[in-house]
């Protein structure tokens, strides 16, 4: 207003004062009206953004040497998103719509910080979920606590529990996948004599060191333990001590390419024992395609699977159509997170994402999608873990993965091979 | 015990015979053109995706495929060799060296661009078969693997000691200067070794095909068992390569058994430090040399 007292100051004596003044009213009243105005119509869009979709960031690897089970990923989160918006949408914020906005983070943890920046910066995120690996995981997490946008993960290092106020695991941690391994074994025989070979990577040696923690706890006995280089030409001889150690029960914690080797030389061998391939790799559908029969009786263990219950089993039917595979754990899975963010958004009545936190963290289901987990119930605990969430155990039948542990989730009968 | 020490000595043997393709290949390529192929195990991998698609596409069975993958390599190695490899040989190791590897790299590259890095494995009847004999089994696609291997072995050394190609070619391996005085075409030599070293590597990558999974590193675990096995065996020579791999391989085979499942290369190694010791030039080398 000071441009505006300026001239009537220089017009101080002329006779012209009071419609100067009044004009100075008018300029005063249309400037605060506009504003007011602007206020009016400010109003207007704040009920209309309610209809304006919801943005949700998806950070999978879609290209790399982790893009198979990313792009499969990006389906399902495609298809929760349809199905959440079919079925109308957040109906507390007039049926808005979620817009996935997807983000490839290239398998590479340095891109998977600039892509998780960019995202959160680009776009007004209400939340984020990805990306399936945990190592990508947990940086995508440290920028998400930091900009305030919460992350839900399927992920399963236990890492992602600690001090984080934004990321939620719904899933059962990496800590509880051992027991449940060391449990199984029981299954197969009463006096389990498990032999352990693993890769001498960090993957290989901080999983089998849980499992030797926890065996002898679980009544389990640990006969063979046995670490061997990733990338071998031959399976044979290892193979060859792990007969000779009279193990009833081999845990094979390895890639891909080994375990393929590993499972096709015990067959080879005729020997008679029962195979954990623990989870990753293995319980996806490449893996029976790579091993075929071979595969058959193979038990493993995941963080979800599609014979959990029936919204599961519409799930996985949805997913065959699309795909042509299976729901694997991490596809069943995200479409499972992204209706316990719906279910957020809905009690939140806000895509603000510090609301998004609030509801997420007093999240309580026992039914319908966001529910669709092994132990059938989410709730997160102050550290964001569900407190009902556990693993479960599966077996390889006729090309299928079948749940066979523990009892409350088994869907089908140990196949004994 | 001995059954132990038996199916530990089988196994090695068994993977020694695809050891020795791939490092005879590298010999061959070393003895006569005097170059060091790095992209050798990479000319496995795609031996490999050759029978891969094969398979897959038409259903033809890996082993039937190598005579495909064979020619294809042996045409694919001449080219090689006369666009590329002929415009570096000079007194100048160092433009063969960066040339080879580029090769390797561009190659490996361009198969995650093509293949992406999924594992790729063919399922046929035999692939899971073994065959029990006492208290020992013999894996049947590796006995195939093997047995052909060896064949393909011995073929070349007909011929290289009966045909005047062959002959040609040891004779420039043991004095290129003196072979071309004496009339050999050289541009004809290099062209024809570096292709049979590519077909073997194609053989390689077809026989490995029925047991062993496809990505496209999958030349870079072989390959390192081929250089050992190339310096142990002296380099240039043929039967020194074939029957350092078998030992390679066996060594392999009994470190992981009686040392530890991650020590196996480590044997291998000891034993390339033994040799280098007391034979600097490795085990085919002709003594007072």
């Amino acid at each position: 207003m000071t441009g505006d007292r300026k001239p009537s100051a220089i017009n101080n004596a002329a006779p012209t004062k009071a419609s100067r003044t009044k004009l100075n009213r008018r300029k005063f009243l249309v400037k605060t009206g506009g504003v007011l105005a602007a206020g009016a119509f400010g109003a207007v869009p704040l009920r209309g953004w309610a209809a304006d979709p919801i943005n949700i960031g998806a950070l999978y690897p879609s290209t790399g040497s982790m893009a198979q089970i990313g792009v499969g990923c990006v389906a399902a989160a495609k298809l929760a998103v349809d199905m959440v918006n079919e079925a109308g949408g957040i109906k507390s914020l007039g049926g808005a719509k979620l817009n996935l906005i997807v983000s490839d983070v290239q398998s590479d943890t340095t891109v998977t910080r600039t892509e998780t920046d960019r995202l959160i910066s680009g776009n007004k995120l209400s939340a984020i979920h990805g990306c399936y690996a945990s190592a990508l995981t947990l940086i995508a997490s440290e920028v998400c606590e930091r900009a305030r946008v919460p992350i839900i993960t399927g992920s399963s290092s236990d890492q992602l529990n600690k001090g984080r106020t934004y990321t939620f695991t719904p899933f059962a941690r990496a800590s509880q996948f051992a027991k449940a391994q060391l449990q199984m074994a029981k299954l197969v025989s009463d006096q389990a004599k498990v032999a352990v070979i693993f890769e001498n990577t960090a993957f290989g040696t901080s999983t089998s060191n849980g499992l030797k923690e926890l065996a002898p706890g679980e009544g389990v006995e640990i006969v063979m333990f046995e670490p061997y280089s990733a990338g071998f030409t031959d399976a044979s001889p290892l193979i060859n001590k792990v007969k000779a150690s009279g193990a009833n029960t081999l845990f094979s914690l390895s890639y891909l390419n080994d375990l393929i080797l590993i499972v096709r030389t015990v067959k080879q061998v005729g020997l008679n024992i029962a195979i954990n391939g623990g989870s990753g790799g293995f319980v996806m559908p490449d893996f029976y395609k790579n091993v075929g029969k071979a595969a058959e009786g193979l038990q493993g263990v995941a963080h979800w699977n599609h014979d959990v219950n029936d919204d599961a089993q519409k799930v996985n039917a949805e997913f065959k159509k699309r795909t042509g595979e299976f729901a694997f754990e991490y596809a069943g899975g995200l479409v499972a997170q992204t209706f316990m963010l719906a279910d957020a958004l809905e009690r939140a009545a806000s895509a603000d994402p510090k609301k998004v936190r609030e509801a997420l963290s007093t999240l309580d289901v026992s039914s319908g999608f966001a529910a669709m987990a092994p132990g059938g119930k989410v709730k997160f605990g102050p550290d964001g873990k569900n407190v009902y969430g556990c693993p479960v155990g599966v077996q390889w039948q006729n090309a299928d993965l079948a749940s066979i542990f523990p009892k409350e989730d088994a869907r089908a009968p140990l196949m004994k091979t | 015990m001995w059954e132990t020490l038996a199916q530990a000595v089988i196994n090695g043997l068994l993977i020694g015979g695809i050891y020795a393709l791939v490092s005879i290949g590298v010999t061959l390529i070393f003895g006569v053109v005097k170059i060091v192929n790095f992209a050798q195990g990479e000319f496995v991998m795609i031996g490999m995706y050759i029978s891969f698609f094969l398979a897959t596409q038409f259903g033809i069975d890996p082993l039937v495929s190598l005579v495909v993958s064979m020619p294809v390599l042996f045409l694919a190695g001449v080219l090689i060799q006369h666009f590329l490899i002929r415009r570096v040989l000079g007194p100048n190791d160092m433009p063969q060296i960066f040339l080879t590897f580029a090769l390797s790299l561009l190659l490996l590259n361009l198969s995650l661009m093509l293949f992406s890095a999924n594992y790729r494995t063919v399922h046929t009847s035999y692939s899971d078969e073994a065959w029990h004999i006492g208290g020992l089994y013999i894996p049947v696609a590796k006995l195939i693997a093997f047995a052909v291997a060896m064949a393909l072995s011995g073929l070349l050394w007909v011929f290289l000691h009966t045909t005047d190609l062959g002959r040609a070619m040891r004779a420039a391996s043991q004095n290129r200067d003196v072979a071309m005085l004496m009339g050999i075409n050289p541009n004809r030599v290099f062209a024809v070794a570096f292709g049979t070293a590519l077909a073997l590597a194609g053989a390689a990558g077809s026989l490995l095909m029925p047991f062993y999974s496809a990505y496209p590193f999958v030349g870079q675990v072989f390959v390192l068992m081929a250089f050992v096995a190339v310096v142990m065996g002296t380099l240039g020579n043929v039967m020194g390569a074939l029957v350092a791999s078998l030992m390679m391989g066996v060594a392999e085979s009994l470190g992981i058994q009686f040392v530890g499942a991650d020590s196996g290369l480590i044997v291998v190694f000891a034993l390339l430090l033994l040799t280098l010791a007391f034979r600097p030039s490795g085990l085919g080398a002709k003594r007072g040399r």
